[in-house]
């Protein structure tokens, strides 16, 4: 599958002019599949928003190798078929909704009609094209940057906690014009706190921390790259199966593969027939909270 | 050159609703007003026989229209070159804050725009700014004499044109500043600062010639060197509005000295930008 975006052995190190230098990025590798929609998770200070930098060539990399759709991002014919809403977008309050992507339309070299920049705005749910930006709410503004990032339908949406600042029913909202973003076939990279939009948005999640990926792969895999399985067998179990762990989902093992074919083994020896395994799932932050824990 | 033309643009849209700006517009528009309905001129043959403001007599000996307009002209391009000076580098002070502003920088680099755009359509909207300030100043009052005299003297407005010229070179200290200390204050101190300088560099031979010799002397010529000459430019601009004769090799060393200091700054400020993380 082509990626939309690979890093390889990514280095930052931010030079304190005064105090000590700082690694935001240690060796990074990581590689998004176009069209998928890749969640970005990790504590604050995990390095995620100057990985996002440096995808958008905002900021330089100390060393490593950065290919976004399959060029250099400081290319601008690159940056062109990417869309970006940071984390704290600062618009210019004089401007009005419209004439703001107007500006931001002629920036990205596009030519959209009146009826395109009215339409965009009410698809991320803005009808007050004609009012100031400096009297948005903060919802409103986070709107108005999402409309600008998707301007143009990019082929690669880079997304800052999109939702930040949005009402519950918003972020519904948010979430509904993204998935539809990605049907389109537009690649999506999210950072975002709220894990289970993340999740419900997201099909593949990496989890950064200290500037290193500690987990990356599909949804499934990693909510399933659990060490915990949820055995059935046939009929009643009166007594306790050794390995196992009678729990409110049933008979619980924990441990490695091997281990759980092993204690089958001695399961089916005991004159038990196993009738289903099922690998426990996890939401997104048990996944967070053991990587950080475990380190993978 | 459209995207720097759009930067340039969005500047002067967000200038537009400035308190700043709209009260530099209505303060022009009260002088001009002022004067139009209260300046009475009695002209004839191009010649001012009598003048009243505000009703009182101002003189009553028959002078030519063109030697009131020269002192007049005079006057009003000192008072607009010192005085536009000083208000546009504190009006203008937080343009270059606000495009380095966080959130707002990178949305602007993740766009398919070159940083040097971004930073000339700054510069751009900046001077543009400050030249619709000249020509409606300027123009304005150039057309309400000529509308009440008959004579039509275009001197105030190259005379602010050259008084212009400082300005751009004031404010490529200002712009390029931020991109080292992004701040609005140190932007519009270090602006009313040059400005100072640039009348001391003015003045720097004979400044030079009260020290004592020695390396102190040397330190403050070499230190003088580069700044423009502002305070030369100053006279330049009201001798010229005044229709005085002026040695127009040194005004074109002065106009010339100005867009060298302006394009060297600029030139840093492109270098820092370009190996900025933001």
């Amino acid at each position: 599958m082509t990626s939309a975006l690979a890093v390889s052995q990514l280095f930052k190190t931010y030079q304190g002019l005064f105090g000590p230098a700082q690694a935001a990025l240690r060796g990074l590798t990581l590689s998004v599949p176009k069209g998928s929609a890749f969640g970005l998770i990790g504590p604050n200070g995990a390095g995620k928003t100057t990985f996002i930098k440096v995808l958008l060539g905002v900021v330089r990399p100390t060393s490593g190798e950065v290919t976004v759709l399959g060029g250099d991002p400081q290319d601008t014919a690159v940056r062109a078929r990417i869309g970006y809403l940071p984390e704290r977008m600062h618009l210019p309050a004089a401007l009005r909704g419209r004439d703001f992507l107007r500006s931001v339309a002629t920036l990205k070299r596009l030519t959209p009609t009146d009826a395109q920049l009215v339409g965009l705005l009410e698809r991320v749910g803005l009808r007050t094209g004609e009012q100031r930006v400096g009297t948005f709410s903060k919802g409103m503004r986070q709107r108005l940057g999402l409309a600008a990032a998707m301007l143009g339908e990019p082929e690669l949406l880079i997304l800052d906690e999109p939702t930040d600042g949005i009402d519950p029913v918003g972020r519904v909202e948010v979430r509904t014009l993204l998935l539809e973003e990605k049907k389109r076939g537009a690649t999506i990279l999210l950072n975002s706190h709220l894990l289970a939009e993340t999740e419900r948005i997201c099909d593949r999640i990496g989890v950064l921390d200290h500037g290193q990926l500690k987990l990356e792969g599909t949804l499934d895999d990693v909510r399933k790259a659990a060490s915990s399985w949820v055995v059935r067998f046939q009929g009643e179990v009166a007594a306790d199966v050794a390995g196992f762990v009678r729990t409110d989902a049933g008979w619980t093992f924990e441990g490695d593969v091997e281990g759980l074919n092993d204690a089958l083994d001695a399961a089916r020896q005991a004159g038990l027939r196993v009738v289903a395994v099922t690998p426990q799932t996890r939401d997104l932050e048990a996944v967070l909270t053991e990587s950080l824990r475990t380190g993978s | 050159m459209r995207q720097l033309l759009r930067v340039a643009l969005d500047l002067l849209l967000e200038a537009a609703r400035r308190k700043w700006f709209l009260a530099l517009f209505g303060a022009i528009t009260f002088v001009l007003l002022l004067l139009g309905f209260s300046l009475q001129l009695d002209v004839i043959d191009g010649a001012i026989a009598g003048s009243k403001l505000f009703g009182s007599l101002l003189f009553d000996d028959i002078v030519s229209a063109n030697q009131v307009m020269a002192g007049l002209y005079k006057v009003t391009a000192y008072v607009s070159f010192y005085g536009g000076a000083f208000f546009l580098a504190i009006a203008c002070s937080d343009f270059a804050p606000e495009l380095l502003a966080p959130g707002r920088i990178e949305h602007l680099l993740s766009l398919p725009v070159s940083r040097w755009q971004l930073l000339f359509g700054t510069y751009v909207g900046v001077v543009t700014l400050a030249a619709l300030g000249v020509l409606y100043g300027a123009g304005g009052l150039t057309v309400l004499l000529g509308l009440k005299t008959g004579v039509w003297n275009f001197k105030l407005l190259l005379g602010s044109g050259v008084g212009w010229v400082g300005f751009c070179a004031l404010y490529a200290v200002m712009l390029t500043a931020n991109f080292f200390v992004r701040s609005a204050a140190l932007s519009g101190a270090l602006g009313v600062v040059t400005l100072i300088l640039g009348v001391v560099a003015s003045f720097r031979e004979s400044i030079a010639v009260a020290m004592e010799a020695g390396p102190g002397r040397e330190l403050f010529g070499w230190a003088m060197l580069p700044i423009p000459r502002l305070g030369t430019l100053a006279t330049v601009s009201a001798h010229l509005a005044a229709s005085e004769p002026l040695d127009g090799e040194m005004v074109g060393r002065l106009l010339v000295g100005c867009l060298i200091f302006s394009a060297a700054l600029l030139s840093v400020a492109a270098w820092r930008f370009e190996r900025k993380d933001f």
